[in-house]
């Protein structure tokens, strides 16, 4: 990119070598050691902490459970983010960029904080829950269950989406919206016959960068609901830091079949757009 | 074309207040002097506040937060940003897979790579970082790392790096002063918005706070992790503390680049 002697060369890989050190450090070995364990037992070497998960009705539920809410709630970010972005995009850019740093400290905004706000609003006595039950749209909703935690969810999820999405929205000029806007389009027609296909790749991408984002949650999953909520995270939290069911081996294999369920998904997602891409 | 604007403020307005709901529930929540089987509390009072402001473990959990999040502004920043500025200006390979890099944090979840980094800090390979505030400061670094690169990537990518470079030597300019003198001045919006994402990171984690640290090292969301269970009254105050500390945190950003882009 740009010319450089010998000498300036060396300085600048030093400049960059600290950070490396600590990705090599805080990132890759952690993830290494986790695959590394994931194999053995107090013994020896084996795959029998996957066969065990992949054989249990108990964690492989947790995988179903955790699915489930992490696509419903991924779809619900989509759903109301990406309206929100399109408005926002037409707001003037510093009202955007407030939007855009709150929206950065809301995502932010989970564990204790969320689940406690969400249980004064919709707990057994909050204000909605009394609310809603006083113009009878409500009889038994428990806050502390899956449904409690697809709510609570959504709302980082919503903002984490709108994130996401609206810088992809640059794609959509002005100039294309006038076109369709002159040969007659409507609004709705606009959005499924030209503004959703050409926002489709990148909001494959943002879904499954929610579907991740929502696998990997713990922190509110937790506080919310505590060990009786059957998703992945609280399984591999119990099995390392619980006194009854501690056994750190089987929880590493947990770990990596988490990730190996986010993970496959993007790189199939890569792979795709990358041949997309060649074809034209 | 008027009245659709009014229409996009009334929706924003909408939609900004759902955000700030939560927010509100849990500050009335914290004055108030009863609030059960009402919409709204009963009474309000500061009584929660006088109360939790004689617990010892309030003022040490702010303390260990600020710690924390302080220490990660003091380290991470130099570590972190020129690693970043040198890959955009001398190594287009290396920043290619710095993309990948940042991303990672998003696809593995936190308490994957806390596992990890608990079974290899704990002394079972010579380094013992879990139990202190360092394995935190250390640890928030990877995952702080996107907070900083796409703001900046975002000022770097408006930038004619090659021009400046050339410009400047011209002049008789060293690489490091151009870097310095330059090319930083011109992220610097990006890399406050980084800062601020930072902080907010270090002092909103459980995960990592709950796994490696633990008792030891007391931060805010362990103490609030204590308190559930109790009254809530408690609860309320420390989470209204936390708020007030992120909103300062991001009145400090939106006023420095507002200020920016008048200029």
């Amino acid at each position: 990119m740009i010319d450089i002697s010998a000498r300036t060369r060396i300085l600048a890989w030093l400049a960059a070598m600290p950070f490396l050190v600590v990705v090599l450090m805080f990132e890759i070995a952690p993830l290494l050691a986790v695959a590394a364990n994931s194999i053995q037992t107090e013994t020896n070497f084996s795959l029998s902490n996957y066969g065990e998960i992949l054989t249990s009705r108990f964690y492989l539920g947790s995988f179903k459970v955790s699915f489930l809410i992490s696509i419903a709630t991924a779809l619900i970010g989509l759903g109301v983010g990406l309206p929100a972005a399109v408005l926002l995009k037409r707001m003037p850019g510093r009202v955007q960029q407030f939007v855009v740093i709150c929206s950065n400290i809301g995502a932010n905004f989970t564990g204790f904080p969320l689940a406690f706000s969400f249980v004064i609003m919709l707990g057994v006595s909050g204000s909605f829950t009394l609310l809603l039950q006083r113009f009878g749209l409500l009889e038994n909703f428990n806050i502390y269950s899956t449904s409690g935690l697809v709510i609570a969810y959504s709302y980082f999820q919503i903002l984490f989406a709108i994130l996401l999405v609206l810088p992809s929205l640059a794609a959509i000029t002005a100039e294309i919206e006038e076109a369709a806007h002159l040969v007659g389009a409507s609004r709705f027609a606009f959005w499924r016959r030209i503004g959703l296909p050409i926002l489709a790749p990148s909001l494959l991408g943002t879904f499954l960068l929610l579907f991740a984002n929502a696998m990997g949650t713990y922190a509110t999953a937790w506080a919310l609901v505590g060990g009786s909520a059957n998703v992945v995270t609280i399984r591999i939290g119990e099995l390392t830091a619980g006194d009854v069911f501690s056994d750190p081996y089987l929880a590493d294999a947990l770990a990596m079949l988490l990730v190996v369920s986010l993970i496959l998904p993007i790189v199939v997602e890569q792979m795709l757009a990358k041949t997309k891409d060649r074809d034209r | 074309m008027h009245e659709r604007s009014t229409r996009d403020w009334i929706w924003v307005g909408l939609l900004g207040c759902l955000q700030l709901l939560p927010i509100v529930a849990v500050f009335l929540n914290s004055v108030a002097v009863d609030w059960a089987g009402t919409i709204l509390p009963d009474g309000y009072t500061l009584a929660h506040v006088q109360n939790i402001l004689k617990d010892p473990r309030f003022l040490l959990s702010i303390q260990n937060s600020l710690i924390v999040g302080f220490g990660s502004l003091l380290v991470t920043p130099f570590i972190v940003v020129p690693a970043i500025l040198v890959a955009h200006c001398y190594f287009p390979t290396l920043d290619k897979y710095l993309a990948g890099l940042v991303i990672l944090p998003y696809a593995v979840p936190g308490i994957v790579l806390a596992l990890g980094l608990l079974r290899i800090y704990s002394g079972n390979y010579g380094i013992v970082l879990n139990g202190s505030p360092w394995i935190l400061i250390f640890g928030y670094m990877p995952l702080a790392a996107p907070l900083y690169y796409v703001p900046i990537k975002n000022n770097l990518r408006a930038l004619r790096v090659t021009e400046l470079f050339e410009a400047g030597r011209l002049l008789g300019a060293s690489d490091a002063l151009i870097l310095w003198r330059v090319v930083l001045p011109c992220v610097k919006q990006g890399l406050i918005i980084g800062l601020v994402m930072n902080f907010t990171l270090a002092i909103s984690d459980f995960v990592y706070a709950n796994l490696l640290v633990g008792g030891h090292f007391p931060t805010l969301q362990i103490f609030m992790g204590v308190l559930t269970g109790g009254s809530g009254r408690k609860l309320s105050v420390l989470i209204t503390t936390y708020f007030v500390v992120i909103f300062v945190a991001t009145a400090i950003v939106v006023w420095v680049t507002s200020r920016r882009s008048e200029a």
